[in-house]
């Protein structure tokens, strides 16, 4: 076993690299299956390790479940480090713990699938095999993220997850849309790599280390106030990851990467790092109040504001994408109240249904020849009874109906939040729910009734097997998923019991509190016939309040402007002050200062080529003269004149 | 037998120095000059030897012996230099040589 | 011992004035020969029999031979160099000024030496077996770059005098 504990994390880790690398090789040299073929196995090899390892792990007492792996190992009698700046000495280390199993379950598994689904989608694709090598770097980056031992390992994985974002979301490099999305999701992650990297400068100042074992035992050392910094800049990255309030708005502009990518980055990967970073620093949150506070408050102002934005999108990707910011926000709220089991759990059925919606919804994307505008759908259900069927049990799932997933993992969050005495909290947290299944059904009759189809060409309706099965795979797991978490019966919180056990207190999600059920549930039923009112029963009626409410509208329609806000606070400034800079400054500065300096140089070669007569005994006396020069210095200055009896 | 001190050895050094450096500059026949630098050389060399025999220290003889050396490399040096500067234009005047001006 | 050293100092002076201002470089080199031995025998009395021997054999033997040759071999069919008129004429004054001053000031510098007769050596001291000694094991590394120094001459003076250009 020790063998196998000491080289599976390192296998499960760099296969979907090495794929990539093989992918990146083999390129233009196999065919374009081979690629999709090597992309596929390689994230499958990954997840089935995985599971290996899970079991393994989890067959162990609560508290050896922690697995440190590091290398160089402590036998090697060189050890070399990564970096070694005394004191500071940083190793290649992997942390394997429940926590980081279930997000790797989960990045392995959910990303299979979508590699999967990503053959046939991607068929038409110009750059195929680039595709899959971007998917593969992608599942690296994130569980290289999760894996790693220490923050600045973390950090590594948290840059590469941005860069693999930025390849993948513009994708389609021909479409200006698509690059522009891609920078501004790049630069958004940069501040939170920022903010990262300054939680890392003051941890290796209150504690010298930035190994999770050594920071985590030692956190008490540093004060409240210290912590609660850390907390805040650790926070800054995982807003800027998770697209919370107020950096989230590379997440809707990142509907412009192709569907499969859109489903990673929601479900699997990325958004939910910031989730994993809070989950993972909980000894520093738990010691830090204002901090997870900012956190609680974060997550839920950015669950509602993503929700009211999402009701007044037309957009199905867009919709979707607000959905997750406000999905997300539910997990950040639950692990800044200190609900991380709760989070986690969140995350599990939020992976399974978010991406069963967006695949459900590429298959419609892919059999209208890509167009994404609900108002040009309508009556498919029966045109495409799978799509239709797989995206109501995803929206059933998202918007908590029981027996779905969603439901469970809401309730849970909900549950902990009263019981953890948030009740503002909790009650946002309903509202929230309520428009959460108001706008997902607003999506569903949008797409599938209200009447005919109303878009322009028919939509035709391949299937290819590829493409639906791994939908049907996780339109099962959105069904099933939650039951981990069943009354009486926690499996959740026993199998996350090695990674928080350190707590103390360990809320079980299985009591029921048929106060807050009872809320969640009428919460999402009333979302549910609200939409089916204003949409099936009553257009009429829904015309009216449009036109009433039509400023709201159109305020929710922008995303609160904060888009242009942002455009005209950092954008504009920055480029009237750059092309001033290119105007003024550029030419008459720093050209002056060069040309200047040229003019300089030329003029001293010039008075200076004087001296060089070519004349040898000119030199000689120059020589003789300098000598003389230096004697007198040493003989006057130095000695001051002692040798000829001035002293 | 009392030893003459090393002021009188400096002294001597000093004047020797003192000519090379005046007929290097004064005179314009390159052998010439390369005779001057080796009076200046030697001047060296007897200071060094002075210096090694007042705090009986080898490293003074030693680098008497490195200068000679040195001397001779730079002589063979100079010497084909000035073969080939010769050759080349039938004149050694050092002032004709001056090509290599700014 | 005073008057050897002084009969010494008036044979090195006089001979370095006669190396300097002759006419002929012939003279020259016969003259810097006479300076080189007196050289020799203050090194003799400075107990550097080995620096005697190396300033006799080397100096006034090897390269001042080498002189010669290159004298001989230049100079003949063609007049004295120091014919025309002197280019840098002006510059003479400042050349004899700046020489004596650096006398002046060496001169004061040395004023500060010594003036006791240097300490009693031991026997062995400056003879070539010691002198071996210290040179091949205290100083091997300045040795080996003095080789390395004499290595890099020869190959430039085989390139320098070559009739035809050589290709490497």
């Amino acid at each position: 076993m020790e063998g196998f504990v000491a080289t599976v994390p390192f296998t499960i880790l760099f296969l979907p690299f090495f794929g990539m690398v093989l992918i990146a090789l083999a390129g233009p040299y196999v065919p374009r299956l081979g690629a999709a073929i090597v992309g596929n196995l390689s994230v499958l090899g990954s997840f089935v390790l995985t599971a290996v390892l899970a079991s393994y792990v989890w067959s162990l007492p609560p508290d050896q479940q922690v697995l440190t792996l590091k290398y160089p190992p402590a036998w090697a009698t060189h050890p070399a480090y990564w970096a070694h700046i005394p004191p500071l000495t940083i190793s290649f280390e992997l942390r394997i713990d429940p926590l980081a199993l279930m997000w790797m379950l989960i990045i392995t598994g959910v990303g299979f699938l979508i590699h999967l689904y990503s053959i046939g989608y991607m068929q038409e694709s110009k750059w195929y095999r680039t595709f899959f090598a971007y998917m593969n770097l992608f599942v690296f980056a994130m569980l290289m993220l999760v894996m790693a031992g220490n923050f600045l390992w973390l950090l590594v994985g948290w840059a590469g997850v941005g860069l693999a974002s930025y390849l993948l979301i513009g994708f389609d490099a021909d479409r200006m849309a698509a690059v522009l999305a891609a920078r501004k999701a790049l630069i958004m992650n940069v501040i939170g790599d920022v903010g990262i990297m300054v939680a890392i400068f003051l941890m290796y100042a209150h504690f010298g280390s930035l190994s999770y074992k050594v920071v985590f035992a030692n956190v008490t050392s540093a004060g409240t106030s210290a912590l609660d910094w850390i907390g805040i800049w650790l926070l800054v990255g995982a807003v800027a990851k998770s697209a919370q309030l107020p950096l989230h708005t590379w997440l809707p502009d990142a509907m412009e990467g192709p569907t499969p990518v859109s489903a990673l980055i929601h479900a699997a990967t990325m958004v939910t790092a910031g989730v994993y970073l809070i989950a993972r620093a909980h000894p520093i949150y738990d010691h830090a109040p204002a901090a997870a506070m900012t956190v609680a408050v974060i997550g839920c102002a950015s669950a509602f504001v993503a929700a009211t934005i999402g009701m007044a999108q037309y957009d199905i990707k867009r919709v979707l994408a607000y959905s997750t910011m406000s999905q997300i926000g539910y997990m950040i709220l639950a692990v800044g109240v200190g609900a991380y089991a709760a989070g986690t759990f969140h995350f599990v059925t939020h992976a399974f249904f978010k991406a069963l919606l967006f695949m459900a919804a590429g298959i419609i994307i892919h059999n209208l020849g890509g167009e994404q505008d609900i108002r040009k759908m309508g009556g498919l259900a029966k045109r495409m009874p799978f799509a239709f069927l797989t995206f109501l049990i995803g929206t059933l799932a998202i918007s908590g109906f029981f027996p779905f997933a969603g439901f469970f993992s809401k309730d849970a969050i909900l549950d902990e939040l009263q019981l953890l005495g948030h009740p503002w909290l909790w009650a946002f947290g309903s509202i929230t729910a309520l428009l959460t299944a108001y706008y997902m059904f607003r999506l569903v009759f949008m797409t599938f009734f209200t009447g005919a189809y109303r878009g322009d060409h028919e939509p035709h309706a391949d299937r290819s097997p590829t493409m639906e099965v791994p939908v049907a795979i996780l339109a099962v797991l959105a069904t099933i998923g939650g039951w981990l978490v069943l009354p009486g019966h926690d499996e959740m919180s026993r199998l996350l019991q090695g990674a928080f056990g350190d707590r103390g207190i360990l809320p079980t999600m299985g009591e029921i509190n048929w106060f807050v059920t009872g809320v969640t549930t009428f919460s999402a039923a009333a979302g549910l016939v609200i939409a089916w009112w204003l949409y099936e029963r009553a257009p009429q009626l829904r015309r009216r309040l449009a036109t009433m409410f039509a400023p709201v509208q159109r305020v929710l329609a922008n995303a609160y402007y904060i888009d242009t806000i942002y455009h005209w606070l950092f954008e504009v400034p920055t480029l009237t002050a750059a092309s001033d800079i290119a105007k003024y400054v550029d030419p008459e500065g720093v050209g002056g200062v060069i040309a200047g300096v040229a003019r300089t140089t030329t003029g001293l070669g010039d008075a200076m080529r004087g001296w060089e007569t070519g004349y040898l005994r000119r030199y000689g006396l120059g020589m003789v003269v300098g000598m003389v020069l230096v004697l007198a210095y040493y003989i006057f200055v130095v000695h001051g004149g002692a040798a000829v009896g001035m002293r | 037998m009392p030893g003459v001190p090393l002021a009188d050895y400096l002294a001597v050094a000093s004047a020797l120095f003192a000519v090379g450096v005046i007929g290097f500059l004064l005179r314009r026949n390159p052998i010439t000059m390369l005779m001057a630098i080796e009076l200046m050389w030697n001047a060296g060399n007897l200071a060094f030897a002075a210096f090694a025999r007042t705090f009986v220290d080898f490293s003074g003889q030693i680098f008497v012996f490195i200068v000679v050396t040195v001397a001779a490399a730079e002589a063979a040096i100079a010497l084909a230099i000035v073969v080939m500067v010769f050759r080349r234009r039938r004149d050694v005047d050092v002032d004709e040589i001056s090509e290599l001006r700014g | 011992m005073m008057a050897l050293f002084w009969i010494c100092t008036a044979i090195l002076i006089l001979t370095a004035i006669g190396v300097v201002a002759s006419r002929h470089p012939v003279h020259s080199v016969i003259a810097l020969i006479v300076n080189f031995s007196a050289l020799a025998v203050m090194f003799l009395m400075l107990n550097a029999e080995f620096l005697a021997m190396i300033q006799i054999i080397i100096y006034a033997g090897a390269i001042l031979v080498l002189f010669l040759f290159v004298i001989t071999l230049l100079t003949i069919g063609t007049g004295p160099v120091e014919s025309g008129p002197s280019r840098l004429a002006f510059q003479a004054v400042p050349s004899i000024v700046s020489g004596i001053v650096a006398l002046a000031l060496l001169a004061s510098g040395v004023r500060t030496a010594s003036a006791a007769a240097p300490p009693e050596a031991p026997a062995d001291f400056g003879l070539v077996g010691s002198f071996g000694m210290q040179l091949l094991t205290t100083h091997l590394f300045a040795f080996e770059v003095t080789g390395f120094v004499l290595l890099i001459a020869v190959l430039g003076v085989v390139l320098m005098a070559a009739r035809k250009e050589l290709r490497f």
